[in-house]
């Protein structure tokens, strides 16, 4: 056993989700991510002396839709509290967030792996929060733009459940995917609106008690997720190994370099001064707000998946890859309500879209084929117009291209060959120039069936209709 | 009475570096407020809910809509120094 596998990492995310709202949690200022540097900021997100925030009804709407979507407790009543610290980009000198009763507790979610299997990860609490500001560090100074400030979040904090990088990173994008098809937050992280922070320790295998905690920041990108987490992991062990005493401390993924820095040491909570925002009431939600809540609960990914495996006779997997995002699912069920065949429908999206998509770095929503062009594509094949060999290549024409499966049919002349008198005598001359195979098919080597398939759809480049081709080829040689 | 240790941990979170006489300074101004913060600890308020200041009947939310505040180039004023659209500020180096 090498010294690595010896121990195992416990890690918990804490993530940031900016809320889908118009406004700001606080204020009427719009929230709108990339205007122009302090645009969009007002007495109350600036901390101007006698300004009073108010809450946004819609953020606490979206933040109990999360609640209802990660199998959360939702409080009916909660309290904000002040998170004193300073830094230029946080202008009151304190953050509005919620502490001692955040406004839901005790989730989970079930996060699905490639081979199957599935693993629950539990759900601390979700709290709301104000965003703060940004600080970009140039050589001269640091410029702060308040254009984030006050900007709606919900704080999603984990169980320590998770024991490797890639559990963390499933788990990550999970909690993105159910966020986005929920219209709650849009999941953007090079832009910043969907964060994580991880807590990182690492234990010998078959031991209770925790290690020191780490906590790892600064990972904004999903790429980025479980190799600064393997990184930290390994970090640990070897100064464990060594005979260090891990530290309690912040540490920064730095990209550039691949390694994780220190950043500060840790505060304690008590360094916050934690303590009741008196300026905002006690947040209450009634029975009947939390219902209508729940009943406007867009569909989840689980319940997408499952529809699609009842309506489509999808296997578990497929149904999973489908409702992966939002907008993958509204793709195939665009497809499917078009071309009328569901198992198709899946396999063309999963095997060759997905597939090509990957290759060239491109998400779904930026598809150089449309749902349209793909179900029209799988209707061709399904009348018997082109074979499914011949309609690879007009999908890999159409890919790069972005034309149409018909123009590009016409176009090269893919037609499927599906008049048997042509047929007929492509498969004569194939009979004739290969007199011993004939002679031992009829002698009773009937297998060889499928050689005299293949050559006639090598001599008619793929066209010749598969199923019109086998009858034929099996009535001439049975003659 | 507050002792160094103690003052210093404040200030580092403050991000202050304080001179030895300060240190001494607010190691008396910070326990005198300490001081003040016991007494107040002797009022009852163990039944006192903590928004109690607050009107019950105010209405607890605003709707969701936007309205850019019409001149947040005023709000900018104040600050010493402007860059960019930005305040700009000296360089903030996070220390360990």
């Amino acid at each position: 056993m090498s010294t690595i596998e010896k121990y195992e990492s416990v890690i918990g995310l804490e993530i940031h989700a900016q809320l889908l709202t118009v406004s700001k949690m606080f204020c009427r200022c719009p929230n709108r991510f990339g205007s122009l540097p302090n645009t969009q900021i007002c007495p109350i997100c600036t901390a101007q002396p006698g300004a009073l925030p108010v809450i946004n009804k819609k953020a606490v709407e979206l933040g109990v839709r999360a609640a209802i979507a990660l199998n959360c407790q939702t409080h009916l009543e909660s309290i904000f509290a002040r998170k004193n610290y300073y830094y230029p980009d946080l202008p009151k000198g304190y953050q509005i967030t919620q502490y001692e009763q955040p406004f839901c507790t005790k989730g989970e979610v079930f996060v699905r792996f490639k081979n199957g299997d599935e693993k629950r990860i539990g759900i601390t609490r979700i709290h709301f929060e104000e965003d703060a500001g940004k600080s970009n560090h140039e050589s001269y100074g640091t410029l702060v733009n308040l254009n984030r400030s006050g900007v709606p979040l919900i704080e999603i904090v984990s169980e320590p459940d998770m024991r490797t990088a890639h559990e963390a990173g499933q788990y990550l994008r999970t909690i993105r995917g159910i966020l986005r098809y929920a219209d709650i937050c849009d999941g953007n992280m090079e832009e910043g609106n969907f964060r994580c922070d991880a807590n990182i320790s690492v234990r010998l295998k078959g031991t209770e008690k925790f290690g020191t905690r780490v906590e790892l920041k600064n990972i904004n990108s999903f790429r980025f997720v479980e190799k600064a987490i393997e990184y930290e992991v390994q970090r640990q062990v070897l100064a464990v190994e060594d005979g260090e005493k891990i530290i309690q401390q912040t540490r920064s993924w730095n990209s550039a370099k691949n390694i994780t820095e220190v950043m500060r040491e840790k505060e304690n909570a008590h360094d916050y001064r934690y303590f009741p925002e008196p300026d905002l009431p006690s947040l209450v939600i009634s029975v009947e707000w939390l219902d209508k809540i729940r009943a406007e609960m867009p569909e989840l990914p689980k319940q997408a998946a499952e529809r699609f495996k009842k309506s489509f006779e999808l296997s578990d997997y497929d149904a999973a890859v489908l409702t992966s995002s939002k907008e993958m699912a509204q793709y195939f069920e665009k497809v499917v309500a078009e071309s009328k065949n569901g198992k198709s429908s899946a396999n063309w999206v999963m095997n060759e879209l997905l597939g090509r998509l990957n290759a060239v770095g491109k998400e779904i929503e930026s598809s150089p084929v449309t749902a349209g062009q793909l179900s029209e594509l799988i209707v061709k094949i399904d009348s018997g117009q082109i074979s499914g060999k011949i309609a690879k290549t007009v999908f890999e024409e159409m890919f790069a291209t972005g034309k149409d499966a018909s123009s590009i049919i016409t176009e090269k002349g893919f037609v499927q060959i599906s008049d048997p008198a042509a047929l007929e005598n492509a498969i004569r001359k194939v009979i004739e120039s290969h007199p011993s195979q004939t002679a031992e098919y009829r002698a009773g080597k009937i297998k060889l069936l499928g050689f005299f398939v293949g050559q006639v759809m090598k001599e008619t480049q793929g066209q010749a209709n598969p199923a019109l081709l086998n009858e034929l080829v099996k009535k001439l040689l049975d003659q | 009475m507050l002792n160094r240790e103690e003052v210093l941990k404040i200030a580092k979170l403050a991000r202050l570096t304080l001179t030895e006489e300060e240190i001494g300074f607010y190691q008396k101004q910070l326990t005198r407020v300490l001081g003040h913060i016991q007494d107040l600890n002797q009022v009852p308020t163990g039944t006192t809910a903590f928004v109690q200041h607050i009107p019950s009947d105010a209405e607890p939310f605003r709707k969701d809509d936007a309205e850019p505040f019409p001149s947040p180039l005023d709000l900018m004023k104040n600050a010493p120094s402007v860059e960019n659209n930005s305040f700009l500020l000296p360089t903030i180096v996070e220390h360990s």
